[in-house]
């Protein structure tokens, strides 16, 4: 491996994800989006589109206004809940919904929209049964493995020896290598393992799996499938609290035993989005699950030249339950001091429609689309295929999931297990701390 | 006389004391209601006053505490250090910046830099697949420690501060050691004085005040940390790298506790102003 600029610029692109505002100054309708990457693309694609229409007067032609990443959903939170009216229309996420209903109103979608979307997504907009948003993209998992590293080792009889050791060692059973497609979460643990120098030093790769460990709330969602694929939930049918249990345990302890044999980076308690998606595109990573966001770039030979050509993704492991992959959307709703609420409405309806979520979709947005309606598109866009397939398969939005505090759900999970990996408590501990904190919060 | 001498002073304090009653009495009169509201963001215009429950939640929470102490230990730590790299270059190349002033020009540019992106920065620079640090000392030594784990971040974090803000120390202190009369240094020349009992007995108590000022500000830089931090680390792995305003930034946007977030920065602002104004009347009883 050779230290490389653009590999380092890549990094800090993806780092800074968010461009700076365009200007909206004079906007008639104006539209507070999700700055930088295919979402903005997207974005300014339909927004133009829209406008170009003649049956949109001067009035009510759409303005798009970004700022950066970083704090944003604070920053909206600050400024609904001051009652700004500096935009018409705002972004919004499953997770957020909750927080931000108080001081949105519901929208009227078009027509289409239930063919559109289907009913599961949809309601990744929904809030008390209200539609709060017209869903633009989706958000979910994939699992990220190196074609060229599985197929030597399934074809190798010396490795799938070796292979049976390690898994023998560490997770008490003796495995055998598997299709990526049919992993259950021992068969990546034993992959990563494999393919870590530490454990084994005739691994082609510094590292079987790269986890991103930070303490943010993101990366909870990215660990709690290892959870909630053993039937891991926030929440029972009663309202009770239901994470000190066997799967939350499983899913912990799988991501602890990792970090500890060092079969991910040792800064991995520091990782995010883009750390990960550097270490597997410099090519000594062999398997990650990572959002479904990274997969432009990291098979793409252009823009990451180590792994490109061989990645490929399928859906997250198996657990002893289900197969399964947080689902979360984005979405654009109304502001309820909005200004120019008559035309904001009207953009919002024309969004919802078939002709804009296509020109959405062609322009690099991620829109969940049934699969009469993604058809249409399959050939410029595979992977929204893939998308809609997982989405309806695996999908999942834990219970409680899109409350109104369940940022700070995700927040305090986030304290406390990365307390628990990173040996600062032990998983007792931050199990009690956590059923204690959501049963406050969730009340 | 008398009357017409405080007339002049009240019309001239009036437009800093409007100045300080709108910018900073108001804020302080809503965070005082706050603190005692059980309060959120949909309830911001109608705080609900219920008592001191906000200051119980604060000083019984245990991250408030580990809060404090870490911002404590960094803001002593890289003030410490600071001050004595600032001290040390300022003496030991005023040789230099005596003949040549343009060098110092260099030493400010960590200075022009914004603190978050200075923690950007690192995050790039001490990343082990994209970063230059971690790169070549996997290639000369075969491996690199982990800047951002949980045993190192603080260290790391307190030499980015340290890195970033040791040329503000090293000017006052050349300011300092510049100001030092000529004739003093002769005059202890003669006396038979070595260089190193001209800076222990002449120079260092002359720039002592400012030594103190430099601790000072050095300190409430540190101990109110939180761009490069923040941008480097978050809070840390199980909380382990939040400082005071990090505890309070998350108090009040990550968990929506907006109550006990401004009771922790009233009980901040009230150690803050008890500290100052003790150290403020220990300087005057010096003076007397």
């Amino acid at each position: 491996m050779t230290f490389s600029a653009a590999r380092a610029s890549r990094f800090l692109c993806t780092v800074f994800a968010a461009g700076v505002a365009a200007g909206a100054a004079q906007a008639e309708v104006t539209v507070l989006g999700w700055p930088g990457g295919p979402e903005e693309t997207a974005l300014r694609a339909v927004a133009e589109a829209y406008n170009a229409r003649p049956e949109v007067s001067g009035d009510n032609k759409v303005e798009l206004l970004f700022f950066n990443r970083d704090g944003f959903w604070d920053k909206l939170q600050a400024d609904l809940a001051a009652g700004s009216d500096a935009f018409d229309v705002n972004l919004l996420a499953t997770y957020s919904i909750g927080r931000y209903a108080p001081f949105m109103e519901p929208v009227e979608l078009s027509g289409e929209a239930q063919d559109l979307y289907g009913e599961a997504v949809l309601s990744t907009m929904q809030f008390d049964g209200r539609q709060y948003g017209v869903p633009t993209d989706l958000s979910l998992h994939f699992l990220y493995y190196r074609k060229d590293l599985i197929d030597a080792l399934m074809a190798d009889e010396t490795a799938k020896a070796r292979y049976a050791e390690i898994s023998e060692e560490h997770l008490g059973r003796k495995l055998e290598p598997k299709d990526p497609n049919d992993w259950s979460w021992d068969d990546y643990a034993a992959t990563a393992l494999y393919f870590t120098q530490a454990v084994n030093p005739d691994s082609p790769t510094r590292y079987g799996t790269v986890l991103q460990m930070k303490n943010l709330l993101f990366n909870i969602m990215v660990w709690q499938s290892t959870a909630r694929s053993e039937g891991g939930d926030w929440r029972d049918a009663d309202g009770r609290i239901t994470v000190n249990s066997d799967a939350f345990r499983k899913g912990l302890e799988l991501y602890k035993m990792l970090y500890d044999a060092g079969a991910t980076p040792r800064d991995s308690l520091s990782y995010e989005f883009a750390e990960a998606n550097a270490a597997f595109a410099s090519g000594q990573v062999a398997a990650m699950v990572q959002w479904n966001a990274a997969a432009a770039d990291l098979t793409s030979a252009e823009k990451s030249p180590a792994v490109g050509e061989v990645t490929a993704t399928v859906a997250p492991p198996a657990g002893s339950e289900s197969r399964a992959t947080h689902i979360h959307g984005l979405g654009l709703g109304l502001n309820k001091s909005a200004g120019n609420k008559d035309g904001a409405k009207a953009f919002l309806e024309w969004l919802s429609t078939r002709q804009a979520a296509i020109a959405y979709a062609k322009a690099g947005g991620a829109p969940a689309l049934s699969p009469q309606a993604v058809s249409e598109i399959a050939e410029e866009r595979p992977d929204l295929v893939q998308l809609g397939e997982y989405a309806g398969a695996f999908g999942y939005v834990m219970n409680g999931g899109a409350s109104a505090n369940a940022l700070a759900v995700y927040e305090l999970q986030a304290k406390e297990f990365t307390g628990y990996w990173s040996g600062q408590q032990d998983l007792d501990t931050a199990l009690a701390n956590v059923e204690r904190g959501m049963a406050e919060l969730l009340k | 006389m008398e009357a017409t001498h405080r007339t002049e002073w009240t019309l001239l304090a009036t437009p800093l004391v409007a100045f300080l009653l709108v910018c900073l009495g108001f804020p302080a009169v809503v965070n005082l209601v706050y603190s005692v509201s059980q309060i959120s963001f949909a309830t911001l215009r109608q705080p609900e006053i219920t008592g001191f429950g906000n200051f119980v939640a604060v000083v019984s929470d245990t991250a408030f505490w580990r809060a404090n102490w870490f911002s404590l230990r960094f803001g002593l730590l890289t003030a410490l250090l600071e001050c004595l790299f600032g001290l040390g270059l300022a003496v030991f190349l005023a040789p230099l910046f005596k003949e040549r002033s343009w060098p110092i020009a260099i030493l400010m540019l960590p200075l022009m830099v914004a603190p978050a992106l200075m923690g950007l920065m690192y995050r790039l620079v001490l990343h082990e697949f994209a970063g230059p640090v971690p790169h070549y000392l996997w290639a000369w030594f075969g491996d690199s420690p982990a800047f951002l784990g949980p045993n190192s971040a603080f260290w790391t974090l307190t030499a980015v501060e340290t890195l970033q803000w040791t040329p503000f120390a090293f000017l006052l202190f050349h300011m300092a050691y510049q100001a030092i009369p000529t004739e003093l240094r002769e005059a202890a020349a003669l006396d038979g004085a070595t260089g190193l009992a001209r800076f222990w007995r002449i120079e260092l108590p002359l720039m002592l005040p400012t030594a103190v000022a430099a601790l000072l500000i050095r300190f409430i830089d540190g101990f109110r940390v939180f761009d490069n931090v923040y941008v480097l680390t978050g809070s840390g792995a199980g909380g382990s790298t939040t400082s005071l305003s990090i505890y309070i930034y998350e108090a009040f946007f990550k968990q929506g506790a907006i109550g006990k977030a401004v009771a922790a920065s009233v009980i901040l602002f009230a150690a803050s102003f008890a500290v100052l104004y003790g150290l403020n009347r220990l300087a005057r009883r010096r003076r007397r």
